[in-house]
C-alpha cells in the first residue's frame, strides 16, 4: 500500500501553507514522483491529509527534496483538531535524486496526519509523494 | 500564480535611515516618519510586490533591526532563517559604509550555507554636497559580494521601492531556478 496513491481511497489534503497552482498539494497523494508540491518561502511549512476513516498506520513513507527537519502528528478527531506529535525526524541532504524517508509508528489509528516541515536544506522544498501501510 | 514569502533582514548602522526606508516602501510613500526614534528592538513591516509581466508576487517579511549595538543579540533572535537581506549605509558617512562588511557576516552566520540573495543601499542620496562614499566604491563592494546596489533618499523619497523590488526579483529568480532543477529530478 506504500505504493497506492493515498488519493485513490478517498485521502484528501486539507490545509497546505504554501501554493503554486502548477505545484498542488494533491501532488503530494496521487502516488506519482514526478509531481510535487513545493514550498514557496519560509519555515515552518505545513500540511494535514485526512483520511475518509479511523486509519491504523504502521508506516509512513515520504518522497522529498531539501526537507531537512520534519515533525509528524496525528489526530483522531472527525475535524482536524486535538494534534499530538507522533515522530519527529532530521532527513539526510541528497543531490540528483529525491530524499526517501520510511518513518515506523506503532500501528495506531489516525484521522488526520500533519506534517511539520521545520527546516530545510534550501529556501524551498519540495514533498512529491506521502504514502502509508497499514 | 504564485505567492511567495520572504524573511528580508534589514540591517546597518544606527541612524542611516532603516526606518525611515522601510516605511516609506511598506507605506508607498505617502507618509514618511518625521521625528527621529531608536528603533528598540525588531519591527516586522510586511509587504507584497508584484514581479513585473507575471501575476506572481513576492510578500516581503521585513524585520527592521536596530543599529545600536545592544540591541542586535536581541534582534539577531528574531531572524530565523533570512531568505533575503538589505544592508543600509549613508552616502554621507564612510563609517556606515565601512560597517557593511560586518553587518552582513553577521546576517550570512544565521544562513546555515544556504543563498542569499541581497541589496547594498546607499540611503541619503539628498545629501550629495556632504557624500562621503562614492557610488562606484559602494558598486564595486557590492558587485564582489553579489548584492544589487541601490541608492535612495527616504527623505525625498527618492527611488525607495528599487531596493526592496530588486531583492523580490531575486528570490523570484532563485524560486524559478529551484523549481526547475526540482522538475527534472522527479
Ligand atoms: N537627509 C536625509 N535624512 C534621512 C533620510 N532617511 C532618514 N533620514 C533621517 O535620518 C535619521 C535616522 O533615520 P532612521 O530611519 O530612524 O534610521 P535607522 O536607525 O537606520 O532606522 C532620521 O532623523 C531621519 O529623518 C534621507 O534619505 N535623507
Ligand atoms: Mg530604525
Amino acid at each position: 500500500m506504500l505504493n497506492t496513491a493515498l488519493s485513490s481511497f478517498g485521502a484528501q489534503v486539507v490545509l497546505a501553507t504554501s501554493s503554486d497552482e502548477n505545484h498542488p498539494p494533491e501532488s503530494m497523494i496521487d502516488g506519482n514522483t514526478e509531481t510535487f508540491w513545493l514550498s514557496t518561502g519560509m519555515f515552518p511549512q505545513e500540511f494535514i491529509i485526512r483520511f475518509p476513516d479511523n486509519m491504523k498506520i504502521s508506516v509512513i513513507s515520504v518522497h522529498s527534496f531539501n526537507v531537512k527537519r520534519l515533525r509528524i502528528e496525528k489526530s483522531t478527531q472527525t475535524d482536524a483538531e486535538k494534534f499530538e506529535v507522533i515522530a519527529e525526524k532530521e532527513f539526510e541532504q541528497t543531490e540528483g535524486n529525491l530524499q526517501t524517508n520510511e518513518i515506523s509508528l506503532d500501528g495506531s489509528n489516525a484521522t488526520h496526519l500533519k506534517f511539520l516541515i521545520l527546516s530545510g536544506y534550501d529556501h524551498f522544498v519540495s514533498v512529491h509523494k506521502v504514502g502509508i501501510q497499514a | 500564480m504564485v505567492k511567495l514569502r520572504a524573511r528580508c533582514i534589514l540591517v546597518g548602522d544606527a541612524a542611516v535611515g532603516k526606518s525611515a526606508l522601510s516605511q516609506m516602501f511598506s507605506s508607498d510613500g505617502s507618509h514618511i516618519q518625521k521625528n527621529y526614534s531608536m528603533t528598540a528592538g525588531v519591527e516586522l513591516l510586511v509587504k507584497s510586490v508584484n514581479i513585473p509581466e507575471t501575476s506572481d508576487s513576492v510578500e516581503l517579511y521585513i524585520f527592521d533591526s536596530a543599529g545600536r549595538e545592544t540591541f542586535v543579540e536581541t534582534c539577531e533572535k528574531m531572524w530565523g532563517q533570512p531568505s533575503v537581506v538589505c544592508v543600509v549605509f549613508e552616502i554621507s558617512s564612510l563609517d556606515s559604509f565601512k560597517s557593511c562588511s560586518r553587518w552582513l557576516e553577521r546576517v550570512r552566520a544565521h544562513c546555515n550555507g544556504l543563498q542569499l540573495p541581497g541589496v547594498l543601499v546607499g540611503n541619503k542620496s539628498d545629501l550629495a554636497s556632504r557624500r562621503e562614499v562614492e557610488t562606484s566604491v559602494a558598486q564595486e563592494w557590492a558587485q564582489e559580494q553579489g548584492l544589487q546596489y541601490h541608492e535612495t533618499s527616504a527623505k525625498e523619497m527618492e527611488n525607495c521601492d528599487a531596493p526592496f523590488l530588486s531583492l523580490a526579483q531575486a528570490f523570484y529568480a532563485l524560486y524559478q531556478d529551484r523549481r526547475q532543477m526540482i522538475q527534472r529530478l522527479g
